[in-house]
């Protein structure tokens, strides 16, 4: 029954490459693999017509018709064999190009990024994203057009079995038994090597990822200062042997095994063809027989050969592999029309985004707001109470782990909070609905995204559902700052952001930063209300860094900034500053109420302050 | 400051390949082959030996039985149709032999030999280069993992000269029936003629098609990386990144499908060309065989040499495929060995490291420029960086400061000028010895797919798994609370891809210090920006710690500590300011020196942020930061 079940996925994926090119496909590898039985039948006749014409002359007419049959279906055959090529090459593009877009799409369509971040859920993403990273994973197109051959082979092993029941019916389970047989046992061992390869499969991921360590130009700088050259190879060839020494022993085990076909195989083979042979030479001159031998004798080994073990079937099994994993994936992941559901018309599209700016900031509200991370010890936000009132400049400070981060993925709803609600205007976020409440925000993550793609898109990606607004666009780049950036781009907003695009360009840090902040400043243009800026500035200099404040001071109209930084004298011009500590707001209040009350703030201040006020040395 | 132009071109040393280095590449995966495993080796040989040997013997026994039933000779027949049988199973077993065989020799040599190969070329190249460019990068992708394919491109080749090899026995024997069928020699030649034209297109093809594929690939990784959903889902950019992954797909499919559709073209006609030559062959045997010249059994003879012809045209077809497009990876791997072998004659090197220092590192008219860039990083800096000193490095964002830090670290050979280690030229000194003595933490630090303990272990291989000196390493950096809030403390898995616990950036960057701390006795500390997502207290504490560490190390080997910070608080206590601006070093000296330079950067810089810790502070307006220039995004070239 788990082969009908593997049946029907391939069947399934391979909806995607259409119904008349898989028809087409199917007709033509159905007629390819009828065309050896048809062939033989040929030839046989082609014999027999020239051993009844000895020692007759005009021989060449008569066997005119068989010649010219026997031509045709060889050529015949190398059309359907070059016919197959690109239509294989098509329906897998299809299925590929459709699976890769549903898998795109299961992991985007959630509303929060916690599933994504499930351990499994990531190893199942890895087992079906169909791009394969070595020889034992294949792609759904490949499996579902494996499938096809496999079923047209079965069709041209019913041919062959009819050409041998025409001429020698006993024949027929003599070697159809046996096959079968001898199929079972080889599919028996290639199961056995599908289930060790796919035990190896997690190695073959930290292989991977050690691969990407060595390759890279931020962990290569440690590689090359500690030496650890020859540690990390030894490293990835740990993970290679452990996934792929196993499938060697098996292979070597199965070396011998193979000798058993000798037995399976050989056995009836070589009785059949005797007898049959021995048949033809003892039957009168003239007769039939000799067709009937010939016949067997060209398609007899065929049907082993079509029924062993093949390189189709292994593509097949493990692509099934894959759709599982897909199959799998989805029933852990919200499906795409959940995400849909929970979006009101209102938000979404030009016209939303319209209302909503009539609207203004919201005021935001966390309400004893508890959050801890799957496994951890103790949760980062602990029944936290905060609010971010409409218009203000609200720093957030803390040290290192204390939760800010954090704090800003609940606000946009990347988490659900374990406990307690974020309320906009009084309205639980959660109802309002991801994608209504998201348009009105913009924010700079710590770890923002480059995208290998034109500058321009770098920046309206930062409000990706609406069209992009070449006004906006240019006010954006002036907020920011970005202008001096982009005159060095040698195609301007059309240049790629990554050198391995053509014509494209890798831009320093710095650089980024300020691309990422006109991101932002597109999607407060756009409508958004609140902005949110986690360590924006991180690796800028002090001068850099004053202008891209002053820029915002004057720059961000209405809408609410929440600013995280640990650069306190940046911080202290904010409207009001809070302090998260222990996963609760400790301190709240302007920079010069919370200095009069020599808090934790203060002395955070304090510290980095001191050098400045001793003038130097100290 | 600049953008990183590319060249426009891929790169110049990019020629195609010659063949002779596929013919040598392939002699030494040979000799490796046979040294990993002999006999398996061998058996790459020896197997297609005796398949080509069953299909001819099987062909000629066909011939025998028939003209054996012919004539009525029962035992003839026999004997043909047994060895005929024997032939059709020697091929099924001898086929499974053949792929068992070649998967464990190909995959034993490439995971044992090859691949390590390239590993340890791609980890222990002294320089940068081949990983911050990411046209190199691009090609290092692809043979990161390339040895399975270059090996199989060896048993490729050698299967391309065992079907030429079987081509030839099968014409010579149709060559036995009638001279006249040598002919079909020529004939066969046009399908492979014919098919390699059209890989060739599907190869050019997958090459235009490999831009939007990245481009494909590169979006689907963002759609299912959970960092960069948070952005996409906030931004609102999901369906437009699916639209555009789906787009690149179908520019790729379109691009590829029509070099499929040529190919089918070209090999449609080279078999219909075969299969007329064939067919008048055919029309001769028959001819032949009725006027009693030849029997029907060289007509059974015939054709199944012509089946069993085009099969081995397929095979040595698809062989040739095989090895042309494993030039895909033999390409940029034989580019890294060249690579690798120019950078490895040019940065020599053979002078031990000092014990410790006496005198100092000198920079001597220093310059460096980015390959591909339209101006140097880096010119003409000289400066003394004294024995025993703590060096602070300041400057604007892309004024060179983390280039020079790379420099020292010897992960760049500058163009011009010397840097002198107690006199001794840089590159005189044996790169791993000098870097054994460095310790280290990048602005951009690595963040290893690893345990906690490990990811700081590594800043000193040796003591990798020496807890103490691991937690001693954790007080150090003042990370011994982030240790205990771990759910596994030390043992905490911190891949996040396989299930490990994320840190926070400032974690990360405590883990990064940590490891830099490892080192015992370093003779040069290099902090590229160390504390900039640290909290104050963290940073505070860095740096007092540094700075004792450097203190007493005045004692001992004497280090040299090299600080780049935005953060002047920390810098105003180092013996030593180097101000960059523009790839110059434009002001050097104290604290006390610099900022009463009257209009200095230096001291300009430092007013800013004095003025922002003042009582009143200073506020961001829509005036700026005044001082000198203030456009500093841009450099002149
Ligand atoms: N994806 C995650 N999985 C598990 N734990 C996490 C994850 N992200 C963060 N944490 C943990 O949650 C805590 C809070 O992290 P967060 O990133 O919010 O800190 P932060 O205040 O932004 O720190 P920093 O100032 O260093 O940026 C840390 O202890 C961190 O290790
Ligand atoms: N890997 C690189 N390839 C090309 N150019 C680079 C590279 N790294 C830095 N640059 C360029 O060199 C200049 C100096 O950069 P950098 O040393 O990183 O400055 P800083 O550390 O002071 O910010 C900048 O113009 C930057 O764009
Ligand atoms: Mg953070
Ligand atoms: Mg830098």
């Amino acid at each position: 029954m788990a082969i009908l079940g593997d049946v029907r996925l391939l069947a399934v994926a391979l909806r995607a490459a259409r119904a008349p090119l898989t028809v087409a496909l199917a007709l033509l590898l159905v007629l390819g693999a009828l065309l050896p039985p048809a062939g033989a039948v040929a030839m046989a006749h082609l014999v027999g017509r020239i051993q009844s014409a000895v020692p007759a002359d005009a021989a060449l007419s008569a066997v005119a018709l068989p010649l010219l049959v026997f031509v045709l279906v060889l050529v015949l055959g190398h059309v359907v064999d070059t016919a197959v090529a690109p239509l294989a090459f098509l329906a897998t593009a299809r299925v590929d190009g459709a699976h890769r877009a549903r898998v795109a799409g299961l992991a985007a369509a959630g509303s929060t990024i916690a599933p994504l971040e499930d351990p499994q859920v990531r190893a199942l993403i890895r087992a079906a994203r169909a791009d394969p990273e070595n020889w034992t994973e294949q792609t759904p197109g490949a499996g579902a057009v494996a499938g096809l051959r496999l079923a047209g082979n079965l069709v041209g092993v019913a041919g062959g079995c009819l050409v041998l029941a025409r001429y020698a019916g006993w024949l027929v389970p003599a070697l159809l038994l046996p096959a079968l047989l001898n199929g079972v046992l080889r599919q028996r061992d290639a199961a056995r090597g599908i289930a060790v390869w796919r035990a190896g499969t997690l190695d073959g991921a930290r292989g991977q990822r050690w691969q990407d360590v060595a390759t890279s130009p931020a962990e290569g700088k440690d590689i090359r200062i500690y030496g650890l050259g020859a540690w990390l190879t030894a490293r990835i060839q740990r993970h290679a042997l452990a996934m792929e020494a196993p499938v060697w022993a098996l292979l070597a085990r199965t070396i011998p095994r193979e000798a058993g076909q000798l037995l399976l195989v050989g056995v009836p083979l070589v009785a059949g063809y005797t007898v049959v042979a021995a048949g033809g030479a003892g039957a009168p001159v003239g007769s039939d027989r000799v067709v009937a031998a010939t016949a067997v004798l060209v398609s007899g080994v065929a049907v082993f050969q079509a029924l062993g073990w093949t390189e189709d079937l292994r593509v097949a099994v493990a692509a099934v592999g894959c759709l599982r994993a897909t199959v799998d994936l989805a029933s852990r992941l919200p499906t795409p029309d959940q995400g849909g559901a929970s979006r009101p018309a209102a938000g979404t599209g030009p016209d939303g985004a319209a209302r909503v700016r009539r609207v203004g900031p919201p005021l935001v509200r966390f309400e004893g707001v508890s959050f801890g991370y799957p496994g951890a010890r103790r949760p980062v936000l602990d029944r936290l109470d905060l609010e971010i009132r409409p218009g203000e400049l609200l720093a957030v400070v803390g040290l290192n782990g204390a939760g800010k981060s954090t704090l800003i993925k609940l606000l946009a709803g990347l988490y659900e909070p374990d406990e307690g609600r974020v309320t906009a205007d009084g309205v639980d976020i959660a109802v309002l609905g991801a994608a209504a409440w998201r348009s009105r925000l913009a924010i700079v993550f710590q770890d923002f995204v480059r995208y290998h793609l034109p500058a321009r898109d770098n920046v309206v990606l930062g409000r990706g559902d609406h069209p992009p607004d070449p006004v906006a666009l240019d006010a954006a780049a002036a907020d920011a700052g970005l202008e001096p950036v982009l005159a060095r781009l040698p195609a301007g907003w059309d240049t790629p952001l990554a050198r391995t695009v053509a014509g494209g360009v890798d831009l320093s840090g710095g650089q980024w930063q300020q691309v990422v902040l006109a991101r932002a400043h597109y999607a407060v243009r756009m409508g958004a209300e609140l902005l949110v800026l986690d360590e924006p500035t991180a690796h800028l200099d002090v001068r850099t860094e004053f202008e891209v404040f002053s820029r915002l001071a004057g720059n961000r109209g209405g809408a609410s900034v929440v600013l995280i930084s640990h650069r306190l004298s940046t911080v202290r011009h904010a409207d009001r500053i809070v302090l998260l500590d222990g996963g609760r707001i400790t301190e709240n209040g302007d920079h010069d109420e919370l200095v009069a009350r020599r808090g934790r703030y203060a002395e955070l201040f304090a510290i980095q302050a001191r050098r400045f006020a001793t003038g130097g040395r100290g | 400051m600049t953008a990183r132009r590319a060249t426009g071109h891929p790169a110049p040393d990019t020629k195609p390949v010659r063949p002779y280095r596929y013919l040598l590449l392939w002699a030494e995966l040979l000799a490796v082959s046979w040294r990993r495993a002999p006999l398996l080796t061998a058996m790459q040989f020896v197997i297609p030996a005796a398949m080509a040997t069953a299909v001819i013997g099987g062909a000629l026994a066909l011939r025998v039985t028939v003209d054996a039933m012919i004539r009525g000779d029962a035992g003839g027949a026999v004997a043909g149709a047994a060895g005929a049988g024997l032939a059709g199973t020697a091929g099924i077993v001898l086929g499974a032999l053949d792929s068992h065989t070649a998967g464990i020799l190909i995959g034993r040599v490439a995971v044992l030999d090859l691949n390590p190969r390239v590993h340890r070329d791609i980890t222990t190249l002294d320089g940068l280069e081949h990983l911050e460019r990411s046209d190199f990068q691009d090609r290092l992708t692809l043979v990161r993992n390339a040895g399975w394919e270059i090996v199989l491109s060896l048993w490729s080749a050698n299967g391309v000269l065992f079907a030429v090899l079987e081509l030839t026995v099968m014409l010579l024997l149709l060559g036995t029936v009638n001279p006249w069928l040598l002919w079909l020699l020529v004939f066969a030649a046009v399908p492979l003629w014919f098919d390699q034209r059209g890989n060739s297109a599907i190869i050019r093809a997958d090459l235009r098609a490999a831009a939007p594929i990245r481009r494909q690939r590169h979006l689907f990784d963002l759609a299912t990386d959970p960092a960069a959903g948070k952005e996409i889902r906030v931004a609102g950019a999901g369906a437009e990144l699916a639209r555009r992954q789906a787009a690149a797909w179908d520019e790729a499919v379109r691009l590829r499908l029509r070099a499929q559709l040529v190919a089918a073209g070209w090999r449609m006609a080279g078999w219909l060309l075969f299969t007329a030559g064939f067919g008048a062959a055919l029309v001769l045997v028959v001819h032949q065989a009725a006027r009693g010249a030849g029997s029907a059994g060289d007509l059974v003879l015939a054709v199944t040499v012509a089946a069993a012809l085009r099969q081995s045209v397929y095979t040595g077809v698809r062989y040739t495929t095989n090895v042309a497009s494993a030039g895909r990876v033999i390409e940029p791997y034989l580019w890294l060995r060249d690579h690798v072998r120019a950078q490895r004659t040019r940065v020599g090197g053979s002078a031990p490291s000092p014990p410790r220092l006496r005198h100092g590192i000198t920079l001597d008219r220093v310059g460096y420029r980015y390959p591909g860039a339209t101006g140097p990083a880096l010119a003409d800096i000289s400066v003394h960086l004294p024995a025993g000193s703590v060096v602070a490095l300041v400057g604007e964002y892309g004024s060179g400061k983390t280039t020079l830090v790379k420099l020292l670290g010897k992960l760049y050979q500058p163009d011009t000028g010397r840097i002198l280690v107690d006199g001794v030229p840089l590159d005189e000194l044996e790169t791993r010895t000098w870097r054994s003595r460095i310790s280290a933490t990048f602005q951009d630090f690595g963040r290893f797919p690893t345990r906690f303990a490990e990811n700081v272990g590594v800043g000193d291989l040796p003591r990798l798994s020496d807890r103490e000196r691991i937690a001693a390493a954790v007080r150090e950096v003042d990370a011994t609370a982030l240790v205990d809030r771990l759910p596994d403390g030390l043992d905490t898995e911190l891949d996040a891809a396989l299930g490990g616990v994320d840190l926070s950036e400032g974690q990360w960057q405590k883990t990064a210090l940590a490891r830099a701390a490892m080192r015992p006795e370093p003779l040069l500390v290099l902090l590229d920006e160390p504390t900039a997502s640290l909290d104050a207290p963290s940073e505070q504490e860095i740096f007092d710690r540094q700075m004792e560490r450097s203190r007493r190390s005045a004692a001992g080997t004497n280090a040299v500590t090299v600080i780049v910070s935005h953060r002047f608080s920390t810098v105003t206590g180092a013996d030593l300011i180097l101000t960059l601006h523009h790839g110059r070093l434009v002001e050097a000296g104290s604290h006390r020196e610099l900022v009463a330079v009257p209009g200095g950067r230096y001291a300009t810089l430092y007013r800013i942020q004095a003025e922002a810790y003042a009582r009143e502070g200073r506020r961001p307006t829509a005036a700026g930061a005044g001082g000198p220039e203030p456009d500093v995004h841009l450099r002149p070239n």
